[in-house]
C-alpha cells in the first residue's frame, strides 16, 4: 500500500509541477528524528574490513543520531540465506543489506525490498548520475528497489611481464582466441606447464559474455525459453571444451576452484585468468609481476555485464529504521565513498560525473589498467533479470562443467540444459 | 618327552610374540592414519605461505610462523566463539539430560494409556532433520525475539529423541523391585529417577551426556541461522567464516585457516584427554544395552 | 507391584491409580510438548507448504493442489529425485559398512589389555569429537587437487593426481574418507565394550571343544554382538540418511549433483532456488521413506537378534 501511494504521489507531484513544495514535506517524512541503532549486512571479506570500518565511522560522524553495526555475513549465498530466513520470519531484518545483482529480480518480485523512488524524489538524491545500465540493474519492473553499490564487470587479468617478453597478442575477437590459446600456453608431452587462461566454471556469469557476444539469446524475449540448446550456443561450448581438452586452458570448478585459480595465476602457472574487475587490487598486490586487464573478446558484439552488489532496504522494517537505512544507503552509494572504493579495490567508479569528466582521467592516471574498462563503459550492460535466473544458472553451470571436465557430447549436454532451463523459466 | 614339550613351548611363545608384534604394528599404523589429519592441521598452521605451497610438502615446518595464530585471532574472535559454544553446549546437555530422564522414566516404568503409541511419536522425531523443518522453527524463535540469544541457540535442541530412546532402554533393564523398595520408603518420582535410576545407570547417563555434548559442539546449521551477528556465533561457524573471509585467497592463507581450526579443536581434545577415563567407561557399559 | 496393588483397594485405590497415571504422564509431557512444537508442528506445516506455490519470501501464496507432487513424480524433478535417493542410500550404505565392518575389525585388532593399547584406543576414537565443519576444512586441504597432501603421496607411487572433491567419480568417496575417519573409532569403541560383556566361559568351553579363533569369532562373538550391531545399524542409518554438514562444507552437493544427498537438495531448493514449495514436497516424501525403512529394519531385526539373557 505504502509503495503504491508513494508512486502515485510522486507521479501526481510531477504532473502538477509542484515538486519543490511537496519535497519539503516529504523530506521530513524520511528524516531521522531520534537516535537509532541499525544493522548493515554485507559480504565484504576481511580484505575490505579497514575500508568498511572507515566508511562507517565517517558516516556516524556525519549522522550522530545513527549508530551503524556493519556485519559480515559470509558469501553472497550465505547472506541470501540469512536474509530470506529473516524475511520469512518478518523480524530481525537489517536496515540495509547488500545483495548480489542477480538476486534483485527475485527480491523485487517477492516484495522484499522497499521501493526507493519516493525517497529519491523527496531527498533529491541524484539518481541521474548513475548510468542507465546501472539504474536498470538495480531496478525491478521499472521501480528502483536498490541502489548500485560496488560494481564490477568481467575482465581478463594477464601477466604483463610475460606478455611483453613473449609478445603475446591478447585476443580482441572470438576468432583470435585459437591463436591466443596456442601462443600463450605451454604444453609439452600432454602436460601443461602454463595455461593460456583459466575459465571460472563455478559461476556462469564469467563465461556468459562469450555466449552473448556470439549472438546467443540466454533468455528469449518471451521470457519463457532459451536458445542455449541451439547451434550457436553449442558452437561456443564446443570451442571452450576444445581449448580445455587441448590443455591450453582449464575449467576451474568446485568449492576451492576460485582460490586455486588465483594461486595458479600468481605462481605463473597461468598466463591469464578470467575474473571480475573488483579483484584488480587483490591481484596487483599479490602478484610479483605486472598485472594487466584486458576487455574480453567479442564477436557479433563485444559487451560485458554488470556484476557486484547493490544496496537495499528490506520493506518489512519500521519506517524509523528505513529512514536511517536510507541515510546510510544514500551515503554509501554517494560519489565520495564510491571513489574511495574504486581507488582501494577494483570496483568501478559508478558516477557519470566521474567517468565522463576530468575526474575519470585523473583516476585512470592513477590506475592505468582500468583503461580497458573505461574504453568500454558503454558496453557494460545490466545482467539478464528473471526470477528463475538462479535456477537457470545452476543448471547451465553444472551441465557445461560436466561435459567439459568429465567428457561427453557437448550438443547433448546443451540440449539437456536447455530443456531444463525452459521448464524453469516457464514455471 | 620333556624336550619335545620344551620345543613346543618355545614355538608357541614365538608364535605369540610374532602375533603380538604384528598386532602392535597394525594398531600403530591405524593410529598414524587417524592422527595424520590432526598432525597435518597443526603443522600447516605453523608454516609460511611459501612453504605451504611447495610442490613437495614438508612434514616439519622449516620455520615456525606463530603469527598465523595472532592473524587468525585478528580475523575472528575465537575466545568469544569458544565461550558461546561452551554455554550453548552445556545448556543443551543439561536440559536434554533432565527432560530426557523424566521422559525415559515415564516411557519405561510409567503406566498410562497410550504409552507405547506416544513413544513412537518420540522415535518419529529422530527422523526429521532441522534443515527440513527449520522455516517454521525460525519463525517461532524470531517471534520470541530469541535470534542472537542463548535461548535461541539452546531451546530448539532442548530435548533429544535419541537420548530418550537410549535412557529408556537402560531404565527398562533396572529391576522393578528397586523402585518398589524406594516407593515403600515413601520416595516420590523425582527421588526415584534421580536417586535410584540415574545412579544405577550412571555409565549410560555419562555416555548420552557426552554424545549430547559432542552434538552440541558440532552443531553448525542451526547456530549459523540463528545468529546474525558475531555476538553469539559459535566456534564451528568461526572456522568456516575464517575460511570464507579470505575471499578466494584461501590457498595461500591455509596456514591461518588451519590455525583457526587448531584453536577450535585443541580445547575439545584437552577436554577429551582429561575426561577420557569417564568417557570410555561410559561407552563400555552403555552401548551394549 | 502386586503386593502394592493388593494393599490399596476400593474407590480410594481407583482414584489413587488415576492420579498415579496422571503423574506418570506428566513425566513425559515436557518432552512430548517439545516435540509437538519443535518437530511435529513444523512437519505439518511442511506438508501444508507442499500444496502451495510459496517461495519463502513472498507474503502471499496460493494453494496449487498436487502441482509440486506432479513435478516430483512426473515432471523434471523425478530424475534429480532418483539420483539424490541413490546418492543418499549409497552414502548411507558405506557409512554403515565402515561403522560396522570397520568398527568390528578395529575392535578385534585393539582388543588387548595394556596401557599402550588403551592409549591407542582413545586416539582412534578421538575424531568423533572434532566438529565436522572443522575437520571438513582440514580434509579439503589434504584433498586439494594441486596442493593437497594426498595427491602428493599418490604422486610418490606414480599415480596421476586426482581431482578428489571436484570430480563426480571421486567426490562422494572424498566425503566418505572424512566420514570413515570420524566414525570408525566410534564403531570400534561400541563393539569393544560389548565384547567385554561377553562371558569368558563361552570361549573356554569352545576352546576345549577345539574351535579355532575364527570359529569362536563366528559362532560366539558375532551372534552375541548382534544387539550391538542392530543398535549401530539403526542409529547409523538414521544419522547418515540425514547427512548434511560435510556435504555443505566440502562439495555443496556437487560436482554436478554427484553428492546431492536428500537433505542438501531440500536445503538447496528452499534457499538457493527459492522453491520452498518443492523443498517441502521432497522433505515430506523423504520423511515417509525414512519412517518406512526404519520400521522395516526394526521389524526384521527383532527376529534375528540374539539376546544373551
Amino acid at each position: 500500500m505504502r509503495m503504491k501511494s508513494g508512486i502515485r504521489f510522486a507521479v501526481s507531484a510531477l504532473l502538477i509541477g509542484a515538486a519543490v513544495c511537496a519535497n519539503a514535506q516529504d523530506a521530513k517524512k524520511y528524516e531521522v528524528t531520534a537516535p537509532i541503532k541499525i544493522e548493515w549486512w554485507h559480504a565484504l571479506e576481511a580484505q575490505y574490513a579497514p575500508l568498511v570500518e572507515k566508511v562507517v565511522a565517517d558516516f556516524e560522524r556525519k549522522n550522530p543520531m545513527i549508530d551503524v553495526e556493519a556485519i559480515y555475513q559470509g558469501s553472497y549465498k550465505d547472506l541470501n540465506e540469512k536474509l530470506i530466513a529473516a524475511q520469512a520470519a518478518g523480524t530481525t531484518l537489517p536496515a540495509v543489506t547488500v545483495a548480489n545483482t542477480p538476486y534483485i529480480a527475485e527480491y523485487g518480485a517477492s516484495g522484499v525490498c522497499e521501493v526507493l523512488d519516493p525517497y529519491i524524489k523527496a531527498t533529491r538524491f541524484d539518481i541521474g548520475d548513475f548510468g542507465a545500465g546501472l539504474r536498470t540493474a538495480s531496478s525491478y519492473d521499472g521501480k528502483q528497489v536498490s541502489l548500485p553499490f560496488l560494481i564490477s564487470t568481467q575482465i581478463m587479468f594477464y601477466n604483463k611481464d610475460m606478455a611483453d617478453a613473449e609478445k603475446i597478442k591478447l585476443p580482441e575477437t572470438w576468432a583470435e582466441m585459437d591463436a591466443f590459446m596456442k601462443k600463450a600456453s605451454k604444453v609439452s608431452d600432454g602436460a601443461t606447464q602454463r595455461y593460456a587462461t583459466v575459465f571460472p566454471g563455478w559461476d556462469q556469469w564469467y563465461y556468459e559474455t562469450f555466449f552473448l557476444n556470439n549472438g546467443v539469446k540466454i533468455v528469449n524475449k518471451d521470457g519463457e525459453t532459451t536458445d542455449l540448446g541451439d547451434a550457436k550456443a553449442v558452437a561456443v561450448a564446443q570451442k571452450l571444451k576444445q581449448w580445455c581438452d587441448d590443455k591450453a586452458a582449464y575449467w576451474a570448478y568446485g568449492k576451492d576452484a576460485s582460490g586455486v585459480m588465483r594461486q595458479n595465476f600468481m605462481d605463473g602457472k597461468a598466463f591469464s585468468v578470467i575474473h571480475t574487475t573488483s579483484l584488480y587490487n587483490m591481484y596487483a598486490t599479490n602478484c610479483k609481476f605486472k598485472v594487466g586487464m584486458h576487455y574480453l573478446p567479442g564477436n557479433t558484439s563485444r559487451d560485458s555485464e554488470i556484476g557486484g552488489c547493490v544496496l537495499l532496504i528490506p520493506r518489512k522494517n519500521s519506517q524509523a529504521v528505513k529512514n536511517a537505512g536510507w541515510q546510510l544507503i544514500s551515503y554509501l552509494t554517494g560519489k565520495d565513498v564510491n571513489m574511495l572504493w574504486a581507488r582501494e579495490t577494483g570496483y568501478m567508479p559508478t558516477r557519470n560525473s566521474v567517468t565522463k569528466t576530468a575526474e575519470g582521467k585523473a583516476f585512470l592516471a592513477e590506475k592505468p589498467a582500468f583503461k580497458a574498462v573505461f574504453d568500454n563503459l558503454d558496453h557494460i550492460n545490466p545482467r539478464i533479470q528473471h526470477p528463475a535466473y538462479t535456477a537457470l544458472s545452476k543448471v547451465w553451470m553444472q551441465e557445461l562443467a560436466k561435459v567439459i571436465i568429465e567428457g561427453g557430447d557437448v550438443k547433448a549436454a546443451m540440449k539437456k540444459a536447455a530443456t531444463l532451463i525452459d521448464e524453469a523459466l516457464q514455471d | 618327552m620333556a624336550n619335545d614339550s620344551f620345543a613346543a613351548n618355545v614355538r608357541a611363545k614365538r608364535a605369540r610374540l610374532v602375533s603380538t608384534v604384528l598386532q602392535y604394528a597394525l594398531a600403530a599404523i591405524v593410529v598414524v592414519v587417524v592422527v595424520f589429519p590432526v598432525y597435518w592441521m597443526i603443522i600447516s598452521s605453523l608454516k609460511t605461505s611459501e612453504e605451504l605451497l611447495r610442490p613437495v610438502p614438508s612434514l616439519w615446518p622449516a620455520e615456525f610462523r606463530w603469527r598465523n595464530y595472532s592473524d587468525a585471532l585478528a580475523m575472528a574472535p575465537f575466545g568469544k566463539y569458544f565461550f558461546n559454544t561452551l554455554v550453548m553446549t552445556m545448556g543443551i546437555m543439561s536440559l536434554q539430560l533432565v527432560i530426557g530422564s523424566f521422559a525415559a522414566y515415564g516411557f519405561s516404568k510409567g503406566r498410562f494409556p497410550g504409552r507405547d503409541a506416544l513413544f513412537v511419536v518420540v522415535l518419529g522425531a529422530l527422523m526429521i532433520p532441522i534443515q527440513v523443518t527449520f522455516v517454521p522453527i525460525y519463525g517461532m524463535v524470531a517471534k520470541l525475539h530469541w535470534i542472537n540469544t542463548f535461548a535461541g541457540l539452546i531451546v530448539p535442541h532442548a530435548v533429544s529423541a535419541y537420548m530418550i530412546f537410549m535412557l529408556r532402554q537402560t531404565f527398562k533393564s533396572v529391576d522393578d523391585s528397586f523402585l518398589e523398595a524406594a516407593r515403600l520408603e515413601g520416595m516420590g518420582r523425582i527421588g526415584i529417577i534421580f536417586k535410584i535410576l540415574v545412579p544405577m545407570c550412571k555409565p549410560t547417563m555419562l555416555t548420552v551426556g557426552i554424545i549430547s555434548f559432542i552434538d552440541g559442539w558440532n552443531s553448525y546449521f542451526w547456530p549459523k541461522m540463528v545468529t546474525t551477528t558475531p555476538f553469539r556465533r559459535t566456534i564451528a561457524q568461526g572456522v568456516y567464516e575464517l575460511k570464507r573471509s579470505y575471499a578466494g585467497l584461501e590457498t595461500m592463507n591455509q596456514n591461518q585457516i588451519m590455525a583457526g581450526a587448531v584453536m577450535a579443536v585443541v580445547p575439545i581434545i584437552v577436554l577429551f584427554v582429561v575426561l577420557q577415563k569417564y568417557i570410555l567407561s561410559g561407552f563400555s557399559k552403555a552401548a551394549s544395552k | 507391584m502386586k503386593a502394592n496393588g493388593n494393599a490399596i483397594t476400593g474407590r480410594r485405590g481407583a482414584s489413587h491409580r488415576k492420579r498415579e497415571k496422571a503423574k506418570d504422564f506428566l513425566c513425559v509431557a515436557p518432552a512430548l510438548a517439545f516435540f509437538a512444537v519443535f518437530v511435529y508442528y513444523p512437519l505439518v506445516d511442511l506438508f501444508r507448504i507442499g500444496f502451495t506455490n510459496w517461495n519463502l519470501i513472498r507474503d502471499d501464496y496460493k494453494y496449487v493442489g498436487l502441482k509440486n507432487y506432479k513435478w516430483l513424480f512426473k515432471g523434471s524433478g523425478f530424475d534429480t529425485w532418483l539420483a539424490s535417493l541413490k546418492v543418499t542410500f549409497s552414502y548411507t550404505f558405506w557409512e554403515i559398512v565402515i561403522t560396522l565392518a570397520g568398527g568390528m575389525l578395529l575392535a578385534a585388532l585393539f582388543n588387548r589389555e595394556s596401557k599402550a593399547f588403551s592409549a591407542m584406543r582413545s586416539i582412534v576414537f578421538m575424531p568423533k569429537y572434532i566438529a565436522i565443519s572443522t575437520s571438513a576444512i582440514v580434509f579439503m586441504w589434504i584433498l586439494n587437487d594441486q596442493y593437497g597432501f594426498l595427491n602428493f603421496v599418490m604422486g610418490i607411487f606414480g599415480k596421476e593426481p586426482v581431482a578428489w572433491l571436484n570430480s563426480e567419480r571421486t567426490a562422494l568417496t572424498s566425503v566418505l574418507i572424512l566420514t570413515g575417519w570420524r566414525v570408525v573409532g566410534y564403531g570400534m569403541m561400541i563393539y569393544l565394550s560389548a565384547m567385554k560383556g561377553i562371558s569368558k566361559d563361552y570361549y573356554e568351553a569352545a576352546e576345549l571343544d577345539g574351535a579355532n579363533a575364527f570359529l569362536r569369532f563366528r559362532h560366539i562373538t558375532l551372534p552375541l554382538l548382534s544387539p550391538t550391531t542392530l543398535f549401530l545399524f539403526v542409529t547409523t542409518f538414521i544419522a547418515s540418511m540425514k547427512v548434511f554438514q560435510s556435504i555443505d562444507v566440502m562439495t555443496s552437493g556437487g560436482p554436478y549433483e554427484s553428492t546431492n544427498v536428500m537433505v542438501y537438495w531440500i536445503y538447496d531448493l528452499a534457499f538457493v532456488q527459492f522453491r520452498v514449495d518443492r523443498a517441502a514436497v521432497v522433505a515430506s516424501v523423504f520423511f515417509v521413506i525414512l519412517l518406512a525403512f526404519t520400521a522395516a529394519t526394526m521389524k526384521i531385526s527383532n527376529k534375528s537378534v540374539h539376546y544373551e539373557s
